[in-house]
């Protein structure tokens, strides 16, 4: 009898838990993912996957701009901004019910320097990690890194009795290519990319199950935007992120069907080499270069409408926006320029992504618009490994190279420093592609890096976007929209500026 | 060469033939002829339907459908006509060696032909494309290295066919140089069979050729090739049914023309092989 | 069997075999000059965003790229010898299992093509053979000079807009239909393991999406062996012993089938086992097309990563098997042709 009462009771207590999450979604995507490691979560295919399975101590919640505690309760910095220590919650388990205290952390952190992740690049300066307690830890710096507990946000955090037990000789990568050692809401039940992965709900996560949530989510990967159409169509999937733009425009005034654009901080650039030839390196012809591009008609034409017209660099919404620094589509005053100076004739070169149709396009308006005013354009499609190693030595760079910006976490730095700071040119390995290495700006980028007053650092960066603009080191072709295509019966879906190209499933339920 | 239009037979043969002269003709003189740039893009104007002003259409970047077309026949039958050139070179050079050693080396040459013969190019052309970067450069390179067997294998057994001959043993006997007599009678003499094999390849590396642009790896937007532009139409392909169906239309039309002439080649100039009369 | 033929199997084949080796070295040489040559960077790759020259410079070593070319080049022989065709780096899997996984799809494909070539084009060619110059000759011709001068993937997208997607006789896309999405399939072969597994509905869905590309991947060769199928079987309806037979009252029908026929197929046969090659290498154009997973969409997504070694694997794998099937197609050719068997 008090079996059947205990049984009765753990049957409903359960249901009760679980009452918060019911219905399975289904997300198609186009592209595998690599593999299940946290070590590579700065590729968009794993990070989606891993975003409800793995905790951080801090997290972008989905539609916000500034980081929030999750796995941290709270948080000081050091008077010199080099020692950042973490209160742990101490009700967070793993997926396989043991406990999460700061040698998880310090141990992810360790792993993920030894395994050289790509994710410890946004943590500038970081020197280690000190255990203090069982809930408190601090990370030490070689110098104050203002954006620092943004860069947390794709910290991972492992268990470490799993892990370390399956460390193998590549410090876990093979191990956790394929399987996973989180804390999550979410644990992942199969993975098997060619076909789907299935994450299910786990129940005993720390945050509780109040609000509409899914039971479970199903990752297909369908790579035909026809077939995602057709599926979304049926029912059988309720979000399709890779239709074509004709497609989503249509399902805008469809019934039962709703289109999300979430407000996207993915710059889109044509970076003018400022150390390529002499005719590059003048300023006054690149200014002729960015007045030479509508971006007014890519919006509108290529990208339909969705996205936000650019105002030089920086997405207009972030904070330490300056208006008006990048030049306006002018082609008459650029062909006046060019005639006045004698530069009609000029042969240029373009490196992009042919295999990325907002690149093509933007190409062909520029290569056109180019010709109008007497300049030549010649374009060479590449792979994107190609094309990165011709930005590694300043003799083979192009004289423009087209590249998206995606930013880890909503801050100016990881805009403005990843693309204008000198120390970061193509040639020292970064992704400055202009090549553009100006003292009086990298010394505005470094202090407002390692500043924590946001006033301060915005101010700083107005002055940056002051100077890119006047040297025209860059032509901002847009600020695409992320635009998702969903079923009515989803709720909840907020764009998550923080982590491009993923889902906030673990905050959405199935009406 | 003019020789050919005495051996239309019928009709269609007759519309084959005239379709390549047009065809060359476009080549030549298309750049001069075509009513708009075929590179001038005008995003206020993509997708817009054939009309009088644009005869084939616009294309995603607004660009006029009908001369990217007569701009394609140029550069597909340009690179066609190159490839072809070297690889029936370099198929002579080998066949005549193969052909004139004769024994061991012959041997192993032709075994050694035999061998790639037939090589798919298009997965060729993709690691070709990994190492140079995809573009007509890959695309004719993997195609030279998989087609020059075809004429290894045929020019030497023409040679061997034609070496033993009446008056190649009587100009031997004359005196007249070897390398005189590989270029004066062997070759000239193998020629029209070559012929015959040449024109039916030009149907063949056309597709080819149309089918690296379309995945990718051969030319690339914004070069108006056939296949390349065949691509690029894909994705509106619903609703702007011309951008994919006009450079199709073009590479169909072309690839029948040489296939049938080279028929007609087959007939007149080597009856043996045919048996089609 | 006497001792000159035994000599002679030694000789041709044993020839054979050593060259098919002499080319295999031939063609690894030729892939790894490829990957040695390939402009793009592994360690930058490798390396990932904002990872600074250092890390770069480190993973290069690590990678061995630092080495000179004949060093390289053993390594990488050694490694094939023992099947390791290296990692794939989009993918983290070692290449021979990528592949492994993706040739039965590729495979499906091209002997449902060849099934649709013989079932149609040898038919089609002893037609047009036997009743030639007529109408019904005039029109299989006219079909035939279509059929090889269409571009394959302009012909797929035409079926699949207008049989699959306005007309909704065929799937789109995919080799399963989403609800059949997770049918595991030990070998790969879905068409075999749905029989096996008793899944008929699977096996059903199965096919219903491999004919679309099969057939547009077919009709260029369906071209081919209808016009070579007609122009032997004319050739052979004009020999002696075709009259003989007709004189001594057996049926048009045997002689067609039993005598013309049965002596044209063996140029047919060859032309056919070379098409299994060309085949193999155009099923990149329907994979991508409609969808289908496949090594020859595999090696162009490689491209598009620049992920050499991955399509170095997949170049590596079909000159494998081409060239085998050669030397296979020769051995066979020698036991059915007299004249070679007695050289």
């Amino acid at each position: 009898m008090k079996k059947f009462i205990a049984l009765i009771f753990i049957v409903s207590f359960s249901s009760i838990i679980l009452a918060g999450t019911k219905g399975v979604l289904y997300i198609a995507e186009n592209e595998t993912p690599e593999n299940l490691d946290p070590a590579n979560a700065t590729n968009s295919t794993v990070d989606q996957l891993l975003v409800g399975v793995y905790d951080t101590l801090v997290q972008f919640t989905a539609g916000e701009t500034t980081v929030t505690p999750r796995i941290a309760k709270s948080w000081s910095v050091s008077n010199d901004g080099m020692k950042y220590t973490f209160n742990l919650r101490n009700d967070v388990l793993f997926h396989d019910g043991s406990s999460l205290t700061a040698e998880d952390v310090k141990f992810t952190l360790d792993r993920l320097v030894a395994a050289k992740g790509n994710t410890m690049n946004d943590l500038a300066f970081y020197k280690g990690a000190e255990v203090v307690d069982d809930y408190t830890i601090s990370l030490l710096l070689e110098s104050p890194f203002g954006p620092f507990i943004s860069g947390l946000s794709r910290i991972y955090l492992i268990n470490k009795d799993l892990v370390q037990s399956n460390l193998g000789d590549d410090n876990g990568r093979a191990w956790l290519a394929v399987n996973e050692a989180g804390s999550g809401p979410y644990k992942i039940t199969k993975f098997k990319p060619t076909e789907e992965v299935v994450l299910e709900a786990f129940e005993p996560y720390w945050k509780g199950w109040s609000g509409n949530h899914v039971s479970k989510v199903v990752f297909v990967y369908i790579s035909e935007p026809s077939t995602q159409l057709a599926l979304l169509n049926s029912g059988d999937i309720h979000i399709a992120p890779d239709l074509t733009v004709d497609d989503k425009v249509g399902l805008r005034s469809k019934m039962g069907f709703k289109v999300d654009i979430g407000a996207a901080a993915t710059p889109l650039y044509f970076q003018l080499n400022t150390q390529g030839k002499k005719i590059m390196q003048n300023p006054l012809f690149r200014k002729a270069l960015v007045m030479s591009f509508d971006r007014g008609l890519h919006l509108k034409s290529v990208l339909q409408g969705f996205g936000n017209m650019p105002d030089g660099p920086l997405p207009s919404n972030w904070p330490g926006h300056k208006k008006g620094t990048e030049l306006r589509f002018n082609l008459n005053s650029a062909k006046k320029i060019i005639k006045d100076n004698g530069w009609t004739g000029t042969r240029l070169l373009v490196r992009y992504l042919p295999a990325i149709e907002e690149e093509k396009r933007a190409v062909e308006q520029f290569q056109s618009n180019l010709a109008k005013i007497g300049i030549t354009l010649d374009t060479e499609g590449m792979t994107w490994p190609t094309q990165a190693a011709t930005v590694q030595k300043l003799e083979t760079t192009s004289d423009i190279n087209m590249i998206y910006n995606f930013p880890s976490f909503p801050d100016p730095h990881a805009i403005l420093n990843t693309s204008f700071n000198g120390k970061l040119t193509g040639y020292n390995g970064g992704y400055n592609w202009s090549q553009y290495s100006n003292n009086k700006v990298d010394s505005l980028l470094n202090k407002a890096a390692s500043s924590s007053d946001q006033k301060e650092r915005a101010n700083l960066y107005s002055q940056v976007q002051q100077l890119v603009g006047s040297d025209n080191v860059v032509i901002t072709v847009s600020n695409p929209g992320s635009v998702v295509a969903l079923s009515n019966k989803v709720e909840g879906y907020i764009y998550n500026v923080a982590h491009h190209q993923t889902f906030n499933y673990m905050d959405i339920g199935l009406k | 060469m003019f020789k050919i239009f005495n051996y239309l037979r019928n009709p269609i043969e007759i519309a084959a033939m005239s379709f390549i002269v047009l065809i060359t003709l476009i080549a030549l003189i298309g750049p001069l002829v075509a009513p708009h740039d075929p590179y001038e893009a005008n995003f206020h104007n993509t997708f817009s339907a054939p009309s009088f002003e644009y005869i084939f259409g616009t294309d995603a970047a607004g660009r006029d459908v009908f001369s990217r077309v007569l701009f394609g026949a140029k550069l597909t039958l340009a690179t066609t006509l190159f490839i072809i050139f070297i690889v029936s070179s370099i198929g002579i050079f080998i066949g005549i060696i193969s052909a004139l050693s004769g024994g061991i080396i012959d041997n192993l040459l032709m075994r050694f032909t035999d061998i790639w013969l037939g090589f798919p190019p298009l997965i060729l052309a993709l690691g070709f494309a990994a190492s140079f970067g995809a573009g007509m450069k890959a695309a004719i390179l993997a195609l030279i290295f998989t087609w020059w067997p075809n004429y290894a294998r045929l020019s030497r057994a023409l040679i061997i066919e034609t070496k033993d001959k009446e008056f190649i043993l009587s100009a031997k006997a004359m005196g007249v140089s070897d390398l005189r007599i590989i270029f004066s009678h062997l070759i000239p003499n193998a020629f029209d069979v070559l012929f015959v094999q040449i024109s039916l390849d030009v149907a063949a590396v056309i597709l080819v050729i149309s089918g690296l642009s379309f995945i990718g790896v051969g030319a690339q937007i914004p070069l108006a090739e056939w296949g390349a532009m065949i691509a690029d139409g894909r994705s509106a392909m619903s609703k702007a049914w011309w951008v994919v169906f006009f450079p199709g239309l073009a590479i169909l039309l072309t690839a029948i023309s040489f296939n049938l002439i080279g028929d007609v080649l087959r007939r007149e100039l080597d009856p043996n092989l045919s048996g089609n009369k | 069997m006497p001792l000159a033929f035994i000599k002679n199997i030694f000789f041709y084949i044993g020839q054979r075999i050593i060259l098919t080796i002499i080319a295999l070295v031939v063609l690894s040489f030729i892939t790894f000059s490829l990957s040695y040559i390939v402009p793009g960077d592994a360690a930058l790759v490798a390396a990932g965003p904002n990872a600074g020259k250092v890390k770069i410079e480190q993973l290069r070593r690590e990678m061995g790229l630092n080495l000179p070319f004949h060093e390289q080049y053993i390594i990488y022989f050694s490694k094939l010898s023992k099947g390791d065709l290296g990692k794939s780096w989009f993918t983290h899997q070692p290449i021979l299992e990528d592949i492994k996984d993706l040739l039965p799809a590729s495979t499906e494909l091209v002997f449902f093509a060849m099934l649709f070539n013989i079932l149609i084009a040898i038919p089609l060619g002893v037609l047009a053979a036997t009743k030639r110059d007529t109408k019904t000759d005039l029109s299989i011709r006219i079909l035939v000079m279509f059929g090889a001068g269409i571009p394959i993937f302009w012909l797929g997208l035409l079926l699949q807009h207008f049989l699959a997607g306005e007309a909704e006789l065929f799937p789109i896309a995919g080799r399963l239909s989403f609800s059949n999405r997770n049918f595991e399939s030990n070998s790969g072969f879905i068409l075999i393991d749905s029989i096996v597994q008793g899944e008929w509905s699977v096996f059903v869905d199965s096919l219903w999406h491999i004919i679309l590309p099969s057939f547009t991947l077919s009709v260029l060769f369906i071209a081919v062996i209808t016009r070579t199928t007609r122009s032997t079987v004319m050739k052979a309806l004009e020999e002696d012993f075709i009259i003989l037979a007709r004189s001594k009252g057996i049926s048009e029908f045997r002689v067609i089938v039993k005598h013309a026929l049965r002596n044209a197929l063996v140029p047919t046969v060859t032309i056919l086992g070379m098409q299994i090659g060309w085949m193999m290498g155009a099923t990149v154009l329907v994979e991508e097309i409609f969808g289908r997973p496949g090594i020859g969409k595999y090696a162009v997504k490689a491209v598009t990563q620049s992920d050499i070694h991955a399509i170095v694997g997949v170049v590596l794998i079909v000159g494998v098997i081409f060239i085998i099937s050669n030397l296979i197609v020769d051995i066979i050719h020698f036991f059915l042709n007299p004249r070679l068997r007695n050289s």
